[in-house]
């Protein structure tokens, strides 16, 4: 039963409700860091961590915190995360570090978090929300990740900085700049919109 | 004590706060002796990069810089002294404004200003993939060895889409990065003012 759920969230998080092509959350920064796989990936694992340890957090704290400062709270401890991240990348990882710059402090207002930590961590157990966290962020990551291979590899002519297109491919300027990801990210919303429409629409014509 | 009532809220709200920040002031403490070495090694290897001295890793990076570089005495910026091969080589820390923001450049040059030995780029927010590529290899590579009459570079924009950059160093012109023609122009500008601040602590000496 327990499992159902776990599944039922992932699916939810990573198809049925997507944070970018469903709730449209966390757009700004598919604009701004998807013109490359590494600065997206570092990115994308920090927002599914922060969200995933932030919406345990909140969830353990919750029969404690009295409403009137409750989104006061979130931000302490969503910021909390986030500064933490930062300290760590700039000790261990000073190259990431400085090419994201303020990216990394930008997660703060990434709505996905706070989203999350309002519309479930408030009724859900903390392992049910670190699991509903870590699976927000893993459908966030999924798109950009999609979106950063397309621009990359357009872009630059390369993936994870390695050149796969041949010699003669000019690259398209276009792809590195953030009007690339408005299209990009249209195109993944019809997509998906299209498939789930038809999806929804099957069944019941299986039925006549 | 109701959960709603005032001192709760203020004691549960100082609370939270005083628990959370007190980690970070942890992890930064922490963390603070790992990240004044990141700091040093990236001034470090920019200074070694522009003097063209080659060094391995961190602790290569370290030694190179104790054993070759001499702190310069100019004051209010960064300055380096070298001899390579036995010519004497001047190093300055220039920064300026570029098109998002601040570019700041470690550059090596002859004391008079009139040939640049290296430049490496400290910092940079430019244009990813476009302004971004001025801290590429190709591009920092036609300022090495080259001319500089009348203590300027020239900045030739776009001219890098007619195929390989600029080779000749004694004309005192560079190819710009195309397709950020404003990046170009601006590096040019932080590039002629460090060697102004070369000149003068060159010639001063």
């Amino acid at each position: 039963m327990k499992k159902n759920k776990a599944l039922s969230i992932l699916a939810d998080n990573v198809w049925t409700n997507n944070p970018i092509f469903i709730q449209i959350l966390g757009i700004c920064s598919t604009l701004a860091v998807t013109n490359s796989l590494r600065n997206t990936m570092i990115m994308t694992v920090g927002v599914a961590l922060t969200t995933a340890f932030s919406s345990m957090t909140l969830s353990a704290l919750k029969a404690a915190i009295p409403r009137k400062v409750r989104m006061i709270v979130q931000v302490v401890v969503i910021s909390f995360y986030v500064i933490l991240i930062d300290i760590l990348l700039r000790a261990y990882l000073p190259e990431a570090s400085k090419q994201l710059g303020p990216y990394v402090g930008l997660i703060i207002t990434n709505c996905i978090i706070m989203g999350r930590a309002e519309a479930f961590a408030q009724a859900n157990g903390p392992l049910l929300s670190f699991w509903d966290g870590l699976t927000s962020g893993i459908g966030y990551m999924a798109v950009l990740m999609a979106i950063a291979a397309v621009r990359e590899i357009l872009g630059f002519g390369s993936l994870f900085g390695v050149r796969v297109m041949p010699e003669g491919f000019a690259t398209w300027t276009i792809m590195i700049m953030a009007p690339s990801a408005f299209f990009l990210v249209a195109m993944v919303m019809w997509w998906a919109k299209t498939v789930q429409a038809k999806r929804a629409a099957s069944p019941k014509e299986a039925k006549k | 004590m109701k959960k709603d009532s005032i001192p709760y809220v203020v004691a549960f709200t100082f609370l939270i706060c005083a628990a959370f920040v007190l980690v970070l002031a942890a992890a930064n403490e922490g963390t603070k002796d790992l990240v004044a070495a990141n700091k040093e090694f990236a001034t470090q290897s920019a200074v070694l990069g522009a003097f063209g001295i080659p060094y391995s890793d961190a602790s290569g990076a370290a030694a190179a810089f104790a054993s070759s570089v001499r702190p310069g005495k100019a004051e209010g910026f960064g300055s380096w002294l070298a001899t390579i091969d036995g010519t004497e080589y001047v190093a300055v820390e220039q920064s300026g404004a570029g098109l998002w923001g601040a570019i700041s450049v470690v550059l090596a040059a002859s004391p008079d200003g009139r040939r640049v030995r290296g430049i490496r780029v400290v910092a940079q927010n430019e244009t990813p993939g476009l302004g971004g590529r001025i801290e590429e290899p190709w591009f920092l590579g036609q300022y090495e060895g080259e001319r500089a009459p009348g203590g300027r570079i020239a900045m030739k924009a776009g001219a890098e889409a007619a195929g390989a950059p600029d080779a000749d160093k004694e004309n005192g012109s560079v190819d710009g990065v195309s397709g950020a023609t404003r990046t170009s122009q601006a590096f040019g500008a932080i590039i002629d003012a460090g060697l102004k601040r070369v000149e003068a602590i060159g010639g001063g000496k």
